[in-house]
């Protein structure tokens, strides 16, 4: 049975009520879903840059170690060569030096020995000039005596060298 | 035959005030159970009642997405629809859950309620009642969703027109509001009248309600029509408004 007041105050009734539905119901919802999605995208988006970043950041991390092994290695390298260097240096050194020392104490022992050597000459032609003087009881000059030692000298030097 | 209380009962425009009342009972439902989920919103950790109200929505969005030819549409149709099934779903269950009826003998005449009709109605006037339980009120949904999908239509008049070079569609375009709306009625007036009817059976003994496992039955059938009936009515309103949305058939 038709009654075209219902068919008429209904449409109105349920009119009202559906904007009062979308304003107060429907619209917090549908924005807070839309919030949601937008929210749930965001985090995806954050989260996919952050892995990015990461593993950019990773390789950054390999390529500077690597680098680092590699500058480690090049200056135990130089450092190596460099010792080895400063060794032979330091034992030519060490060897000249010991061949100069060895050399002036030579040179010492030559200029003694000579030293020694004259001052024996000196006093075995002194000894010898007194022994001459006291064999002969001559009186002898000054200058007889120097003459004499002179030539003492000299013999004894041939006769040494 | 039930004595409605009708307001104007004998001019051309009665109005059955049980069932406008219905509808606003059942439209207060629909606000207080959105706002008490509206209530407790969180974009981080959604309650329960948040994820039971979002999944309508989707729901509602994957319907309209089924039968609107575009996103923009689905978007503008997605309020109306989501409106028209918790409308629905609650108006069907109001019925479902209980009928009310006073007893009177008493005619109330400028209510409509005459002394011939309380009668025939065996003294019965519904006050609780699905509002989708009568013609007029389902006729009228149907008829507003009619009326929306012609202004869909008439957005591109030509294409409108062009619609109907075949009388078919003419025929159609009586023919879908009335089933549109016959639909939802029968469905949920048949529920209510065999309800009536089996609880009208009697005890056997005044111990045995021989009735009541027939009652069960019927009562689980009945919700279940009750929510099916209000998706139906629901996806065919997207549908008849996606159909007349000539204008953006094409990015379908």
């Amino acid at each position: 049975m038709f009654e075209l007041g219902t068919f008429v105050v209904s449409i109105v009734t349920f009119l009202i009520l559906f904007l009062i539905i979308r304003k107060v119901g429907f619209e917090p919802l549908n924005n807070m879903l839309e919030k949601r999605r937008q929210y749930v995208m965001n985090e995806l988006s954050e989260a996919e840059r952050a892995r990015k970043m990461s593993e950019s950041q990773l390789n950054e991390q390999k390529a500077i170690l690597e680098d680092a092994k590699r500058q480690v290695k090049e200056m135990l390298d130089t450092a190596r060569v460099r010792a080895d260097d400063q060794a032979r240096e330091i034992l030519l050194q060490a060897q000249e030096e010991a061949q100069r020392l060895l050399e002036s104490s030579r040179q010492l022992i030559e200029r003694e020995r000579a030293e020694a050597m004259n001052a024996v000459l000196a006093s075995v032609a002194s000894l010898t000039v007194q022994l001459s003087e006291g064999l002969l009881r001559h009186h002898v000059t000054e200058t007889e005596h120097q003459s004499m030692m002179d030539e003492a000298q000299q013999r004894l030097g041939e006769l040494v060298c | 035959m039930s004595a409605f209380p009708m307001l104007f009962p004998n001019s051309a425009f009665p109005i059955n005030l049980t069932t406008i009342a219905m509808m606003i009972l059942a439209g207060l439902v629909v606000i207080i159970f959105l706002r008490v989920a509206a209530s407790r919103l969180s974009v981080r950790e959604p309650g329960k009642m948040q994820n039971l109200v979002e999944w309508i929505i989707e729901f509602t969005a994957n319907m309209a997405k089924d039968t609107m030819p575009s996103q923009r549409l689905v978007q503008w149709v997605l309020p109306l629809a989501f409106t028209m099934l918790l409308f629905l779903f609650v108006s069907n269950w109001l019925g479902v859950i209980a009928t009310v009826s006073i007893n009177t003998n008493h005619p109330i005449p400028w209510l409509g309620i005459t002394a011939q009709k309380l009668a025939q109605a065996h003294g019965e006037v519904p006050l609780y009642d699905s509002p989708t339980a009568n013609m007029s009120m389902t006729l009228g949904m149907a008829f507003m969703v009619w009326v929306i999908s012609h202004f869909q239509g008439l957005k591109t008049p030509r294409k409108w027109l062009r619609h109907y070079k075949n009388p078919m569609f003419i025929i159609e375009e009586i023919t879908n509001p009335l089933t549109h709306g016959m639909r939802l009625y029968g469905n949920i007036f048949a529920g209510e009248a065999l309800i009536g009817v089996i609880l009208s059976i009697p005890i056997l003994y005044h111990v045995i309600p021989i009735g009541l496992p027939l009652l069960l039955v019927w009562l689980f059938y009945s919700a279940f029509v009750s929510s099916i009936q209000a998706y139906v009515f629901t996806i065919l309103m997207t549908l008849y408004i996606g159909h007349k949305s000539y204008g953006e058939q094409t990015d379908h």
